[in-house]
């Protein structure tokens, strides 16, 4: 519980008007050989609170941004194939939102796109492709919410007092590597009164890094590698099997 | 335990991993198939992306094939000469198949072509097999084996004709290298190391002797295969070091099991286990290609075609 301490430490009253502090449990995810997958939680307080009515929090966790291809199947000459494609730019590869009731109801359709809270509020910051971006955006977002890679979570606000939340921030072994940003939003009447960011880093690290660079730096030495450790299993076993 | 597969950038169980590339390993030594074209799907199912089950497959099937291959050498059941034709022909088939991929791949039409000569190439020689496997069956229990025909057919008119010792053959080398570029060419538009199509070749077309044609077939694909995983390394950088290493720990062994396998089983059970296996991956193929699909949308992210 050392964020709890953490955060009441913060929450000591300074200046006048409402605001936020927030952190997150790591600042770093180190994926190792067994790495499946993690949790984070992101924790907050509310300060100064201006009224006993409980304001509304959304966190909203970023990935990497990347350039993602959604095709359509189409029936041609009594066959399926992917006739129909659209490229989606500077999604973000890992999408997280929660809210203490749901997202929708916290403001209006204008504010939650203006601050891209809630699933409903993504977009491509450009497209490239002659169709209609709707159907290709909604299939992806609905491919991604069952590879758990966006999720949205109406109550995944806790509040552990009047003014202390967290939230716990499920991430996948399939999340990308990279830059991920934890937001936190203060609102009360549909109207953002205060956002607090927090950054994150997933990198592989140990033999997993240094496989990944051996693949990027040096191909055809890799390449050869695993070609010859392949023969060697392979000749091992013939040998292993003909004593047996 | 979940394994992190860092090219793949996901994880999957350990288990899961050695019992796909042990089951694949069986029947690559059972039947002197790859596998390729079973793995691939099975691993791209699990939810490793395409790219990466492609080309890690590959280095798959060379480690298994040369379980398999060294069990047959030892046996003295490899035509070298055969299988050193058969990689000339295939290497060039190689690099026209990449080039028909790239005039495809800008036609537009890629993946109904592709779709289509899968079907009906699985499709056409899994019932040949079929048919031919099930008679010569139904003739050994009538008692009445038919003998082993040597007629001459077209084969024998072509010119440039070479002596094969160890498959007892004097033909021509036109059909050998024929065969390869075939496959060479197939296995770089279909992405497969070609087994399913080079057995039933040396079988049916080259008439080899059936105990001759595993080991031959799995000396070919040990050299197709490495270089695409080589190829793959490079263009791609799409090879899973961590993947290959748990596929292929649980594939030489299942080659070793599979090669004992076939000695108990007679030539024409195996061809018919392996035109089932075939026209199954047909049918199956078929099916993905005009049943109305659940979700009509794929993603794909990050760069790529």
């Amino acid at each position: 519980m050392r964020w709890l301490a953490f955060a009441l430490l913060l929450a000591t009253p300074a200046a006048a008007s409402e605001d936020l502090v927030s952190g997150l449990s790591q600042d770093t995810i180190e994926i190792r050989s067994n790495y499946n997958g993690t949790d984070i939680v992101v924790f907050g307080a509310i300060e100064r609170p201006v009224s006993e009515a409980r304001p509304d929090i959304v966190v909203v966790v970023r990935g990497p941004e990347t350039d993602i291809r959604v095709r359509r199947k189409d029936r041609a000459m009594g066959v399926w194939i992917n006739k129909n494609r659209v490229i989606l730019h500077g999604m973000p590869g890992y999408y997280f939102a929660a809210g203490n009731r749901p997202i929708a109801q916290t403001a209006n359709a204008a504010t939650l796109s203006q601050y891209g809270l809630g699933l409903a509020a993504l977009k491509p910051r450009a497209v490239t492709g002659r169709h209609a971006l709707k159907p290709f955006l909604d299939a992806l977002i609905r491919t991604e919410t069952r590879n758990r890679l966006y999720v949205e979570a109406p109550d995944g606000v806790e509040f552990l007092s009047g003014t202390l939340f967290r939230v716990r921030v499920p991430l996948p072994s399939s999340a990308p590597r990279g830059h991920y940003v934890a937001e936190v939003y203060l609102l009360r009447g549909g109207r953002v009164i205060d956002t607090r960011a927090s950054d994150l880093v997933i990198d592989q690290t140990g033999l997993e890094r240094r496989i990944f660079d051996f693949s990027q730096g040096e191909p055809l030495a890799y390449g050869l590698s695993v070609v010859l450790t392949a023969m060697a299993m392979g000749w091992l076993s013939s040998l292993a099997f003909r004593r047996a | 335990m979940e394994i992190y597969l860092p090219i793949a950038e996901m994880s999957v169980h350990w288990l899961l991993l050695l019992g796909l590339g042990g089951g694949i390993g069986f029947l690559s030594g059972l039947l002197g198939v790859g596998g390729g074209f079973l793995l691939t799907p099975l691993l791209i199912f699990t939810g490793i992306p395409s790219s990466v089950a492609v080309a890690t497959t590959s280095s798959h099937v060379t480690a298994s094939s040369m379980s398999g291959a060294l069990a047959q050498w030892r046996k003295g059941a490899i035509d070298l000469k055969m299988a050193a034709l058969m990689t000339a022909g295939g290497l060039a088939g190689t690099v026209a198949g990449v080039w028909l991929f790239a005039i495809l791949r800008r036609s537009g039409q890629m993946d109904v072509v592709v779709s289509a000569a899968y079907v009906i190439l699985l499709g056409t020689i899994g019932s040949l097999m079929l048919r031919e496997s099930l008679s010569t069956l139904r003739a050994a229990r009538s008692g009445t084996m038919p003998p082993r025909r040597v007629e001459r057919t077209w084969i024998h008119a072509l010119p440039f004709k070479m002596r094969f010792p160890a498959s007892r053959l004097y033909i021509s080398a036109i059909p050998p290298l024929g065969i390869g570029f075939l496959v060479g060419m197939l296995s770089a538009v279909l992405g497969v190391g070609g087994g399913f199509v080079v057995v039933p070749a040396m079988i049916y077309v080259l008439r080899m002797p059936a105990n001759i044609v595993m080991g031959t077939s799995l000396a070919q694909i040990i050299v197709t295969t490495a270089a695409a995983t080589v190829l793959q390394s490079v263009s791609n950088h799409a090879v899973d070091a961590m993947l290959a290493l748990w596929l292929i720990a649980g594939g030489v062994v299942g080659a070793q099991l599979g090669v004992r396998a076939a000695a108990r089983l007679r030539g024409e059970h195996l061809r018919l286990l392996l035109a089932v296996l075939v026209i199954f991956v047909a049918i199956r193929l078929f099916y993905g290609l005009v049943a109305t699909p659940r979700e009509l949308f794929s993603v794909t992210m990050g760069s790529g075609s």
